[in-house]
């Protein structure tokens, strides 16, 4: 291996001895099995147990017995199906508005405007701002009574409870701040795909004649293919896990939950009656694993598929 | 633009229309953006105009202007929320986590990048992997339990000195420096300590800044874990102190309002400065393929 013969470090001609890497390698990996990896892995074996979180509390083995009762015991089971049903749709609506949205920003933001940098700026900031500054923004602009967006609704004779009303209209608002507050990531990756794409392959076909869809269509969106496959995983993945905004938004509100708040929820003691049920909640958190495995793996190969299709 | 009259220069009719077509589309460009950035410039500017305004004036019109702005509730809030408690603790564990993270992966990312230990390979398997795994949540909390560092400033340091996606970039960047240096250093008798601090470190100072500013970030605007971790007021950060605050001064949104634009600042200047870092990490080999 060539790899082994520029050894430097541990040739007979260096003078570095393995012992010093070694021991300086040691620190890092170290706390990443142990803050990491290990608890990753161990998630696996908690959710079969009945683990709490009180110290020194007795673990003991239970089998199924969390998944059996996440998916079949009577009423806590269904809200348990909804808020996997609700995380499912939360994905779908976010990832196709974030991507469509973020497309069409960056291909706006890719033309020579003036003031194309504010813009930018602009859609991006709410990405560093971190959830607890999106939300409270948020919820002060949806102040039911005589807020911002209360007195807009008004001016086209329309009321709101937003947050504060019906699970299923606050679930929207939830879905609308996730958008606001991310699509600049989508928006980014997308600008810096269209920076790679060369100017001369517009220059032909504008030769030959092509209008702006046709632009779009045949070099635009074939030679986008590594963003728009970047673009397509980072936001399945991650609106399946995305659940801070409902705690910053809502709290815990019945009928809004999705699974990763479920997890939260019920590992530590946020329910309306807390306990803190970390076995339980370790066996949700494995069924939200599966759910992101599968749905990114059948995501994995679509894009692959796209891949090979327009790259070929 | 401007087309003059006296001087008409003869143009072909594709290319008028052309010029008129680009029109249309800048102004259709315009009329979008502008659409859209009024959901992000109104709230933000909501927010200060909130924050200016005395509690009474906002209770009786939300969504009315500061017609007197004063800086009151930045005052009050800066000593009713204990803010200054706060942020001197969101600067400890943002400061004290990114360095040890960023010092420890130093010496992880330079021999994995090079492949001078066996295993090496399956090292950086390992972080690639950690992404797709369960959430490490649960037993995490069992660890700290159990080490007795729950509600401890250690223990909560502990949950931020590593980041998977960070290695990544930095042993990526680390690949494209010449291992003819490593050769001449070696040769040379510099130590393997010295070497990675004064020539990789400045070499790779780039990737060095973008992982440092992604995970500051992260531990700066972090809420989940302080919440689980952290039950004694002092020592929480800014995040779980506003959210507290919130709870307890719910509806003097004057008051939350100032609170969240000074937990903000220290983000937006960051962010001015170090724009470029920021987002290079955030597309960094997004569009390679």
């Amino acid at each position: 291996m060539s790899i082994m013969q520029k050894n430097y470090l541990f040739g007979s001609a260096g003078k570095w001895r393995r012992l010093t890497p070694l021991m300086l390698l040691i620190p890092g990996v170290f706390l990443y099995f142990l803050v990491s990896l290990g608890p990753s892995l161990a998630t696996t074996v908690y959710a079969f147990t009945d683990a709490s979180g009180l110290r020194g509390a007795p673990v003991n083995w239970i089998g199924f017995d969390n998944f059996k009762e996440f998916l079949f015991e009577g009423l806590s089971s269904r809200d348990n199906i909804d808020a996997t049903v609700r995380t499912l749709r939360f994905s779908v609506i976010v990832t196709f508005v974030q991507f469509t949205l973020g497309l069409i920003l960056a291909l706006l933001l890719n033309q020579k405007l003036r003031g194309r940098t504010f813009f930018r700026t602009l859609f991006f900031i709410p990405v560093i701002l971190g959830v607890v500054i999106q939300g409270l923004m948020w919820k002060l602009f949806l102040q039911p009574r005589g807020g911002p967006m209360a007195t807009i609704f008004e001016w086209f004779g329309l009321e709101s409870e937003f947050l504060g009303g019906l699970p299923g209209q606050a679930f929207i608002w939830v879905i609308v701040v996730q958008i606001w507050a991310n699509v600049g990531v989508t928006m980014v990756i997308f600008l810096a795909g269209m920076q790679t794409i060369s100017e001369d392959l517009y220059e032909a076909a504008k030769i030959d004649g092509a209008d702006g869809w046709q632009l779009f269509k045949s070099i635009t969106w074939p030679q986008l293919t590594p963003a728009i496959n970047t673009n397509f995983l980072l936001n399945i993945i991650g609106s399946l896990q995305a659940w801070q905004l409902f705690l910053v938004l809502l709290g815990y509100k019945p009928g809004t939950q999705v699974l990763g708040y479920l997890v939260f929820a019920e590992g530590f003691g946020q329910t309306e009656v807390p306990a803190f049920r970390q076995g339980f909640a370790a066996a949700a958190s494995i069924v939200l694993f599966l759910l992101v495995l599968v749905i990114g793996f059948a995501a994995n190969r679509y894009v692959n598929w796209r891949e090979e299709r327009y790259m070929a | 633009m401007s087309i003059s009259l006296d001087n008409p220069a003869p143009k072909l009719e594709a290319s008028r229309s052309a010029t008129a077509r680009s029109r249309n589309v800048r102004i259709a460009s315009y009329t979008i953006l502008s659409f859209l950035a009024i959901f992000y410039i109104w709230p933000l500017f909501m927010l200060i105009n909130t924050a200016l305004r005395p509690l009474t004036d906002y209770l009786k019109d939300p969504a009315g202007f500061a017609t007197e702005p004063s800086l009151t509730n930045f005052s009050e809030a800066w000593e009713l929320a204990n803010f200054p408690q706060y942020m001197l603790n969101s600067a400890i564990y943002t400061a004290s986590a990114t360095a040890i993270f960023v010092l420890t992966s130093l010496f992880v990312a330079f021999p994995i990048a090079r492949g001078y230990f066996k295993g090496s390979g399956v090292i950086l398997t390992l972080y690639v992997v950690a992404l797709f795994l369960p959430p490490a949540l649960i037993p995490q909390f069992q660890l700290i339990l159990n080490l007795g560092l729950y509600n401890t400033r250690p223990g909560f340091i502990l949950l931020f000195l590593i980041n998977p996606i960070g290695m990544i970039i930095l042993v990526n960047y680390m690949k494209s420096i010449p291992r003819e240096l490593d050769e001449s250093a070696a040769v040379d008798g510099a130590s393997y300590t010295r070497y990675v601090f004064k020539v990789i470190f400045p070499l790779i100072r780039p990737a060095v800044a973008t992982v440092t500013v992604l995970h500051a970030i992260g531990i700066w605007n972090e809420l989940i874990l302080p919440t689980i971790y952290l039950t004694s007021a002092d020592l929480y950060p800014i995040t779980r102190g506003l959210i507290v605050f919130e709870g307890v001064y719910g509806s003097n949104w004057p008051g939350i309002a100032a609170a969240v634009l000074m937990l903000m600042l220290p983000i937006l200047v960051l962010f001015m400065f170090l724009q470029r870092y920021i987002i290079g990490g955030l597309t960094a080999g997004a569009v390679k393929g």
